[in-house]
């Protein structure tokens, strides 16, 4: 369609993201989890541009969030896959509508965001550790200086580790998931309400 | 002449004690004069108490006693960092701080943050320490002209030198993601309980040493390779509203 890339303060909703990303809301937390904003814009965005628009507009929203997060994980990646797939249901021949079905696909997006999240984790501490194995007298690493002490260099890693992860990392990732799915049917039934709206209207 | 006869017969009546009395009185006075006059002094200080100064100018006293400590802490804090800079190490605080706004925070993600209404205009800048009522929360990791993002001590990313402040055991203070970071010892046998309070290791060159960052809340003895405890932070992270940054 790529009707509402005609209008700048469609497009310009998408600041709203890291916005309500840093406002953080107390009330609209999970267990402390805020939801994905991200995943809450995008879906119907790209439900009504197509895969093109929805995998440009996933890179953006990445650029823009991981800009307030240190590089130790991207969100572009999924974002950029997330825009991608829910533009191609865009083309199939009955729209997506039902407020179920939006939920849905938000539960298995954010699922699928905070997965490459995790997955970019292990990587990265999978990467450090064994480079800190084969050179134990490395900064980060250092020899014992204590003794009897213990080696500080697998101490200092920092990052996600796969004990956290399995604990509060998969909390927040259940949590995260629960709220986003909650919210979809609302908040993105509006959307693509509006934005149908305004796609017809500016063809017509 | 009475008067002559009655002297005569007082000096003879008294002669045969006579030796007796100026004995005592050679003994005292030499007591005295060999005691430096502390019984005189004691005395003194006994009959004249209802006359001594009042309380005005002892107070004038323990005044001029603080401005002495203050005076002598301010050489030490000097010499000090003098000693920590020919180590190397983070200078001690007592620097200037700058107390900023919390705008914006993220306690509950996988980057657990806060922001704050504050950058380098104010002079902050990354690395510096920042504490809310109660301790030490995090250190700043990335600044702008008007503001400065925190990673709070319970981030993942968050790596911090401490001890112990009963035992002087170091350890370091781990972000787990959880609301209570983990302190994993450098030692295989710690010894330390519930209860003990953790500060920032003076061998840190991260932060400033001796900050309280918490109290140790539980223990686990067998973890691998060293021991760990749970640390539950001296500051409530998630209901402060303003910070102070140390600046350097």
């Amino acid at each position: 369609m790529a009707a509402l890339s005609r209008h700048p303060w469609c497009v310009a909703t998408a600041l709203l993201v890291p916005l309500l990303t840093l406002a953080a809301p107390a009330w609209l937390r999970l267990g402390g989890v805020p939801p994905a904003w991200a995943v809450l814009w995008l879906l119907p965005w790209a439900l009504c541009e197509g895969p093109r628009s929805g995998a440009l507009a996933g890179a953006a929203l990445g650029l823009l969030l991981d800009s307030l997060h240190p590089a130790s994980a991207s969100l572009l990646p999924g974002l950029v896959l997330l825009g991608w797939w829910w533009g191609r249901l865009a083309r199939r021949a009955t729209p997506v509508r039902g407020t179920l079905v939006l939920g849905l696909l938000a539960l298995v997006g954010t699922l699928t965001l905070e997965l490459s999240l995790v997955l970019q984790w292990l990587l990265r501490g999978w990467w450090r550790s064994a480079a800190v194995m084969v050179s134990p007298e490395s900064p980060s690493g250092g020899a014992a200086v204590l003794d009897p002490g213990v080696h500080p260099g697998p101490l200092a890693l920092s990052g996600w580790h796969g004990i956290d992860l399995l604990g509060a990392g998969l909390h927040l990732l259940l949590a995260q998931t629960l709220l986003t799915a909650l919210l979809a049917p609302m908040l993105c039934s509006l959307q693509l309400l509006l934005w149908r709206q305004l796609g017809a209207g500016s063809r017509g | 002449m009475p008067a002559a006869r009655w002297l005569r017969r007082a000096t003879a009546a008294s002669a045969p004690r006579a030796p007796l009395w100026l004995l005592v009185m050679v003994l005292v006075l030499l007591g005295i004069r060999f005691s430096r006059g502390a019984l005189l002094a004691d005395a003194y200080a006994l009959l004249s108490r209802p006359f001594w100064p009042g309380t005005a100018q002892s107070e004038w006293l323990r005044s001029a006693r603080r401005l002495e400590d203050q005076a002598r802490l301010s050489q030490l804090e000097l010499e000090n960092g003098r000693l920590r800079g020919l180590l190397g190490l983070q200078a001690a605080s007592g620097e200037g701080r700058v107390s900023a706004p919390v705008i914006s925070r993220e306690p509950g993600g996988w980057w657990q943050r806060l922001m704050l209404g504050a950058g380098s205009l104010q002079g902050i800048a990354t690395g510096q320490a920042v504490l809310a009522p109660g301790g030490l929360i995090g250190r700043v990791s990335s600044v702008t002209p008007t503001t400065a993002t925190v990673t709070l001590l319970t981030d993942p990313v968050s790596r911090v030198g401490v001890w112990v402040g009963r035992n002087q055991r170091q350890g370091l203070l781990s972000g787990i993601g959880t609301d209570r970071p983990l302190l994993r010892f450098l030692e295989k046998d710690p010894q330390v309980r519930p209860g003990d309070v953790v500060l920032t290791s003076p061998a840190s060159t991260l932060v400033p040493p001796n900050l309280p960052v918490g109290v140790i809340q539980a223990v686990n003895d067998s973890a691998d390779p060293a021991p760990e405890a749970i640390v539950q932070l001296a500051a409530p992270v998630g209901a402060v509203d303003w910070v102070q940054v140390l600046l350097r």
